[in-house]
């Protein structure tokens, strides 16, 4: 491995230095820098809604956080993704060091299952919530609890569809260049699902708790 | 752009150099995360409490950013993906803290001290079917 080959983008392993695909990988991955911090832009204006919520006014009566949330559920689902975001290390450095293809789609696959299991533990807490009476329309701060929660819920499910997507694609065309910018893009949304993560463990979870 | 925003590797990087750096973001992550549903466990009191919530949720927000997603904040990269970074979060604390301040202000005016407030608001109510 000469130096030039590895001497742009930690995520990525392109040919040639000046090359087009590594000018792209660039354009491609800045651009998606920008579209995920639009993305943070709506998770924080709904951190604000939760917050400005998080009241007597706010709960109407319905059930609060001290009834309905389950520490220990949200420990769990905060190790799977805090698991799922380091296993996607092996996926960025078997980009960058020229691991074979297999081995790149083995850290795709524990990533998206991990992801997979956080998802399960988070709708079986919804459903949970939701017998007991916590439905998005029984007040003001479970509606603002559901939208946030389940909005990060859904990008974490499609993450997982996006990681599907990527494995068929390494079998079919293996590990050129366009897969190698895509995996380097997929790679920054999965690590950016984590960061929100730490804020809704934070603020949503853990803040009412204590 | 002088510099890719993904940053440059240096030739001394080594798969094991980085697989390192991973396992401290995991490490530091992970105490953090520790420490933060600790708290909520413990017995201190809830201001203290919130304090250390928030304070191991900048710091692992951070450790995510820099391990994770490869940011650096140091000056040996370019600084676009940096600065779109500060300046997204710089929007956000505007828009996030003045919804905040806006609502639990206008909470407080309207809910807060009921007593305080019953007679004014009492006030414009008998004045309303006048006008």
């Amino acid at each position: 491995m000469s130096n030039t080959d590895n001497s742009l983008y930690p995520g990525l392993n392109l040919t040639g230095v000046q090359s087009e695909a590594n000018e792209k990988a660039e354009t491609n991955v800045f651009g998606f820098w920008v579209f995920l911090m639009s993305d943070l832009i709506i998770f924080g204006i709904l951190f604000a809604t939760y917050a400005a919520y998080l009241n007597p006014v706010g709960l109407a009566g319905g059930p609060g956080p001290q009834e309905l949330f389950d520490i220990k559920s949200v420990a769990i689902q905060t190790g799977l993704l805090l698991l799922g975001g380091v296993a996607y290390g092996g996926v960025s450095l078997g980009v960058k060091y020229d691991s074979a293809a297999k081995k790149v789609m083995l850290w795709l696959a524990i990533s998206a299952i991990l992801g997979a299991g956080f998802v399960f533990f988070e709708v079986s807490d919804f459903i949970d919530q939701a017998h007991k009476g916590g439905i998005p329309q029984a007040s003001g701060w479970l509606s603002s609890y559901w939208t946030l929660v389940g909005l990060h819920g859904l990008h974490v499910s499609v993450g997982i569809l996006w990681i599907i997507a990527m494995i068929t694609q390494i079998k079919t065309r293996g590990l050129d260049d366009t897969v190698k910018i895509r995996l380097s893009m997929l790679g920054v949304f999965w690590h950016f699902l984590d960061l929100i993560w730490v804020g809704i463990f934070s603020l949503v979870f853990l803040v009412p708790l204590s | 752009m002088t510099k890719p925003n993904t940053g440059e590797v240096n030739p001394k990087d080594t798969a094991a150099h980085e697989i390192r750096s991973y396992a401290t973001g995991f490490v530091i992550s992970l105490i953090l995360t520790i420490a933060a549903f600790a708290a909520v466990l413990s017995d201190l009191s809830p201001t203290l409490k919130i304090l250390i919530i928030c304070i191991a949720a900048l710091l692992q927000v951070t450790t995510h950013l820099r391990n994770f997603l490869h940011l650096s904040f140091s000056g040996n990269q370019s600084r676009e993906d940096l600065l779109l970074v500060l300046f997204s979060a710089s929007l956000l604390s505007i828009m996030a803290g003045g919804t905040i301040w806006i609502l639990s202000d206008l909470h407080g005016r309207m809910h807060g001290d009921q007593a305080a407030h019953a007679e004014p608001a009492e006030h414009s109510h008998n004045r309303a079917p006048e006008d």
